[in-house]
C-alpha cells in the first residue's frame, strides 16, 4: 500500500495523465480510502483548469503587430539593444 | 595494484602528516602520483584551503558535495574514503552512504538538498548549467562566496574522481556502496537510460522552423519577420510570466528576438529553434529582474513545502466567478509565486510546452522540472482554497 508521500510524488504524473497503468491502479486504491489526498487531488486538479483555461498573461492580439514591426525594425536598422546584455548559447 | 606503481618514501613529510591528519592514513590514490610529489603536495595544499578548513560551507556541506558528485560519477573509491573520515566527525556511515545513493532522502536540511542538487546538476550537465541555478542557492540563503566554494568543491571531486579513475587506484577501504547503481536503484538508473535518448533524439531532425532559420542565415533578414509572429505568443507569456508587467515584456519581448537574430549564427540546432529562443526570452527576463535588483527579493521561502490548507473544493469552481476575474485572480496568484516554480509552471501549464520543451528550454533535467512544476501547482492550488473551497464559496 502506498503512503501519502509516495501518492504526493506522483500527483504531477497524474495529473499530466503520464503513469503506468499498475501505479495508477495504486494511487486509485490509495484515493480510495485516504480523504486527504482525495481532496488534495481533486482541488490540484481543478487548480489546474482554472489557470489553462484563463487565458492568463495571453498576448494582447492589438499588440501583436505592432509588436512584430518595432522588433523588425531594429533588425533593420542594425539595432541596438536595449539592455547590454551578454551573447547566449 | 593500480596501473602506476604505489610509494610511500617519496612523500614530503609535511604533506605525509597532512594526509595522516586528515585520513588517518596516506590514501592510494595520492601514493600513486608519487614519481611527482611536488603535484601531490599540490594537491594536498588544495585540499587542505578548500576542503579540510572550515570556509564559507561547512566542512561537511563540502565533504557531502563529495560524495554526490563522486556518485554521479560513479566513482566508489572517494565515497569509500570520505565515509571513513566523516565518521571521525561524527557522522554516521549509513548518512554518509545515504547522501551518496540519494541525498534527498538523506534527511539533510532542505538548504542542503539544494546545495547537492545544485553540485549533482553542475557535475553531470554542466552544458545545461544557468543563472537559475545560481539563483537557487541564493534563495537559499546561500552567500556569493559558499556560492564559489560549492563550484569549486564540484571541480575537485572532478578533479580527484578523474584521477583516481586515470590511475585504477583501489580502495584503501572496502566501499560500502559500489557505482553504478544498477542493482541498488534499479529506477534511477532505468530512468536515465529512457530519458536521455529523448532528449538528444528527438528534436533536431523535425524542427519546422529549421528552414526559415536557414533563409535568414543566408541573409534574407525578412524571413525573420515570419518567426517573430509564430512565436511571439510563446516569448510574450515567458516574459510577462517573469517580469509581471504587460509593458515590460512588450520592451524584453522585442529584446530577446534582436537577440536571437543577432545569435542566429551561433545556433546549432541542437535544440528545437523555439526552445533556444524561450531560453534567449527567459534570460533577458531574468536579466531585467537583476537590473531591477529583485532577483534576491521574490523568494524568500526555503521551507519544505507541504500543502497545508485541504478543505473540499466546490465542484464547479469556475461558475462562482466570472471570466475576467478568474483571469485576474490566476495571474495575481501566479505573480506571487517564487520564480523558478513560476517559469516552470507559465512554460508548462500556460504555454503548455511539453514537459521535454519546458526542461530544456529552463535547462533542467525532466525530474528537476516536474518536481518545480508539481511544487508551482500545489502552492498555487494552497493559495486558491479560499476562492473556491465549499466553505469559501459560500462567503463570497
Amino acid at each position: 500500500m502506498i503512503s501519502c508521500q509516495d501518492f504526493i510524488g506522483e500527483l504531477g504524473n497524474l495529473l499530466d495523465d503520464d503513469v503506468a497503468s499498475e501505479i495508477r491502479e495504486q494511487l486509485q486504491a490509495h484515493l480510495a480510502h485516504c480523504n486527504t489526498c482525495q481532496v488534495l487531488y481533486d482541488s490540484t486538479r481543478k487548480t489546474l483548469r482554472i489557470v489553462t483555461e484563463s487565458g492568463s498573461f495571453e498576448y494582447p492580439e492589438p499588440i501583436a503587430e505592432p509588436l512584430v514591426s518595432k522588433v523588425m525594425d531594429r533588425i533593420r536598422a542594425g539595432g541596438e539593444l536595449g539592455h547590454n546584455d551578454a551573447p547566449e548559447s | 595494484m593500480g596501473f602506476l606503481p604505489e610509494m610511500d618514501d617519496a612523500l614530503n613529510t609535511e604533506t605525509l602528516s597532512r594526509l595522516k591528519r586528515n585520513f588517518g592514513l596516506a590514501p592510494r590514490v595520492y601514493r600513486a602520483q608519487l614519481l611527482r610529489p611536488d603535484l601531490v603536495d599540490a594537491q594536498v595544499n588544495l585540499l587542505d584551503r578548500l576542503l579540510f578548513t572550515k570556509g564559507a560551507l561547512s566542512r561537511l556541506q563540502k565533504e557531502f558535495i563529495l560524495l554526490a558528485v563522486s556518485a554521479e560519477n560513479n566513482n566508489s573509491y572517494f565515497p569509500a574514503l570520505h565515509c571513513q573520515t566523516l565518521q571521525f566527525l561524527g557522522v554516521k556511515p549509513e548518512q554518509s552512504q545515504q547522501v551518496t545513493i540519494d541525498h534527498r532522502e538523506a534527511n539533510l536540511p532542505e538548504s542542503d538538498v539544494v546545495l547537492l542538487d545544485f553540485a549533482r546538476k553542475l557535475a553531470t550537465e554542466p552544458q545545461a548549467f544557468t543563472v537559475l541555478d545560481v539563483e537557487s542557492l541564493r534563495k537559499s540563503s546561500f552567500t556569493d562566496e559558499q556560492i564559489l566554494e560549492a563550484v569549486l568543491m564540484v571541480g575537485l571531486t572532478q578533479l580527484l574522481n578523474c584521477i583516481q579513475m586515470g590511475l585504477g587506484t583501489e580502495s584503501d577501504f572496502k566501499p560500502r556502496v559500489t557505482f553504478p547503481l544498477k542493482e541498488m536503484n534499479p529506477n534511477a538508473a532505468s530512468e536515465r537510460q529512457i530519458l536521455e535518448p529523448e532528449l538528444t533524439g528527438d528534436f533536431v531532425s523535425d524542427d519546422p522552423d529549421l528552414e526559415i532559420v536557414e533563409r535568414v542565415r543566408n541573409g534574407e533578414t525578412d524571413a525573420f519577420e515570419e518567426l517573430v509572429r509564430k512565436h511571439g505568443r510563446r516569448v510574450y507569456r515567458s516574459l510577462v510570466g517573469i517580469l509581471g508587467s504587460a509593458e515590460e515584456a512588450e520592451d524584453a519581448l522585442q529584446d530577446a528576438f534582436l537577440k536571437a537574430f543577432q545569435h542566429l549564427p551561433n545556433f546549432e540546432a541542437r535544440s528545437r529553434f523555439s526552445t533556444w529562443l524561450v531560453r534567449i526570452a527567459i534570460n533577458t527576463g531574468l536579466q531585467r529582474l537583476r537590473s531591477r535588483k529583485e532577483v534576491d527579493s521574490l523568494d524568500e521561502e526555503n521551507e519544505e513545502f507541504r500543502p497545508r490548507n485541504i478543505q473540499a473544493w466546490t465542484d464547479t469552481p469556475e461558475e462562482f466567478y466570472s471570466r475576467e476575474e478568474l483571469r485576474r485572480l490566476v495571474e495575481k496568484e501566479v505573480m506571487k509565486l517564487p520564480l523558478k516554480y513560476r517559469v516552470a509552471l507559465v512554460l508548462r501549464d500556460l504555454e503548455e510546452l511539453s514537459t521535454e520543451e519546458a526542461a530544456a528550454a529552463l535547462g533542467l533535467s525532466i525530474p528537476g522540472l516536474k518536481a518545480r512544476i508539481l511544487r508551482g501547482r500545489l502552492m498555487l492550488r494552497e493559495s486558491m482554497v479560499p476562492y473556491f473551497s465549499k466553505a469559501g464559496v459560500s462567503k463570497s
